[in-house]
């Protein structure tokens, strides 16, 4: 004997299969969707901090090593300068005192400076030359210019890190909320057609789309 | 085998009219059990219920059966969620390599940054000072004993005296300076090779020298490419449990869901085949 009651119960339940069914589907495609998703931002996040960890040594050792090159041809430049001046303060209190040796020492002193000053700069257009390695002549010869390039291609990669960080965040919120949908979906098959299964699938079905508008949002 | 029985089955539905009733078919060879009931039985509930129509319908030749396939959806979901439970451990341990491999080229980039700088502050802050030194006091020196030939008496003495005193600072710390006392870094014009001095320094230690991070880097972006084009043989196997789980409420339809399935998952294991054989 079937009575209304019953006719109709038999096509809710129908129906609820049917919606647990293509909530169960759906909750499998969105979770390996969010899956690469979460794979591949997580990679990208990874990938850039750890560029950016990279060109902040490389920035560092690049400031560093040019800047010893730079200040030793400095140092040695002042030491040259100094036996310049002293030559030329020589060769004067030679010539205020009628102190020929004075005045002689000075005139050395000033062929010296000539020579050493020649010297120094071919000792400095040596630095970084062949045959040294290719990264250390880089680190050597880093011009202001290359490393403001650096820095910025640096800064850009802690950009790209925040940003990969945010879509993987957001893949993994999705991933959690389709969690949830699971839990409710089998919380609704074992209550099944009545109010608390109509409630648990009706919060699945709002947890799955709300996964899939993070997947969505996971991808922009 | 015996001849196909065909089934009666209840179809129960709401009718336009307030009380109506009529019979397909009530042909049944045998009664059926359960759920199932015989015209004479059916026609009697009818009649005591207003609104509804009950008919009975052979489907024994068209209605699928509950039970039907359903050992295919169950062998279809069990072989999709191990297939994507193997993707996904994979792309995840080959993921981990990848990180692995960015770490390990971190480290690197850090040790041999480190040993540059150490080599090129030895040379630029310990050992060419020093150099300078002694190529100033050489210089200094070689100019007091020339102005020294041109020159007599008491300026004589001076120039050569000064050129002592250079010669003592020579002496003095030339022990202490392979920079400036092997000819191999001397220059013509009084100067000193650097860039040889270096490259010497650095090859004392060629295992820095040889450190090289950007190989590890590109290892570690090969094989995040593996690991993401492997996860993406997640989806295909993801829409085969889809089709799969579809299949059971849709009976009419679950042969054919269950044959897409197993082809999207079959595309789904072949993709993470290749990427595994070939990347």
């Amino acid at each position: 004997m079937i009575s209304p009651d019953s006719a109709a119960e038999l096509r809710a339940e129908k129906r609820f299969d049917l919606v647990a069914a293509i909530l169960i589907g759906a909750i499998a495609v969105l979770a390996a969707l969010l899956a690469v998703i979460q794979i591949g931002a997580s990679q990208a996040a990874t990938r850039a901090d750890l560029e950016a960890a990279r060109l902040a040594s490389d920035l560092s050792a690049r400031i560093s090593a040019s800047q010893m090159a730079t200040d030793s041809s400095f140092g040695a430049q002042q030491t040259a300068i100094v036996l310049g001046l002293e030559s030329v303060a020589r060769q004067l209190a030679g010539l205020e005192n009628n102190d020929a040796t004075s005045t002689a020492v000075g005139a050395a002193q000033q062929s010296a400076y000539q020579k050493l000053t020649a010297a120094l700069t071919a000792t400095s257009e040596t630095s970084g030359g062949a045959p040294v390695d290719l990264y250390t002549a880089g680190l050597l010869g880093a011009t202001t210019q290359q490393l403001l390039t650096e820095l910025a291609e640096q800064n850009h990669q802690v950009d790209v890190a925040a940003a990969a960080s945010t879509h993987e965040q957001r893949a993994v919120l999705g991933l959690s909320l389709l969690a949830l949908a699971g839990v409710l979906t089998g919380l609704a098959a074992v209550l099944r057609e009545g109010r608390g299964g109509r409630i648990s699938l009706t919060a699945a079905c709002a947890m799955a789309a709300f996964a899939g508008a993070m997947a969505a949002w996971a991808l922009i | 085998m015996g001849a196909r029985v065909p089934r009666i089955v209840p179809r129960i539905d709401f009718a336009a009219t307030p009380r109506r009733r009529y019979i397909d078919a009530v042909t049944a060879p045998e009664p059926s059990r359960g759920s199932q009931m015989s015209g004479e039985i059916l026609e009697a509930a009818a009649s005591e219920v207003e609104g509804i129509v009950v008919s009975e319908v052979i489907v024994g030749d068209h209605e699928p059966s509950p039970e039907r396939g359903r050992g295919g959806v169950a062998v279809l979901l069990t072989v999709a969620a191990v297939v994507a439970a193997v993707i996904g451990f994979r792309a995840a341990i080959i993921s981990s390599s990848a990180s692995d491999s960015w770490q390990s080229a971190l480290r690197t980039e850090v040790k041999r940054s480190a040993s540059a700088t150490e080599d090129v502050r030895y040379l630029y802050q310990t050992e060419l000072p020093l150099a300078f030194q002694i190529i100033q006091a050489r210089i200094v020196q070689g100019e007091m004993l020339a102005a020294a030939q041109g020159q007599t008496g008491a300026a004589k003495q001076g120039l050569l005296i000064e050129a002592g005193i250079q010669a003592q600072i020579i002496s003095g710390i030339s022990s202490s300076s392979d920079l400036a006392t092997k000819p191999e870094y001397a220059l013509t014009s009084g100067g000193l090779d650097l860039g040889q001095r270096l490259a010497d320094l650095r090859a004392e230690q060629p295992a820095m020298v040889a450190l090289d991070p950007d190989g590890l880097e590109a290892a570690g972006d090969k094989l995040a490419n593996k690991a993401e084009v492997l996860s993406l043989a997640l989806i295909p196997t993801s829409v085969a449990a889809f089709l799969g789980v579809l299949s059971q409420p849709f009976r009419r339809r679950r042969v054919l869901l269950l044959r897409l399935g197993t082809v999207a998952l079959a595309g789904g294991a072949a993709m993470a085949l290749i990427v595994e054989v070939l990347a």
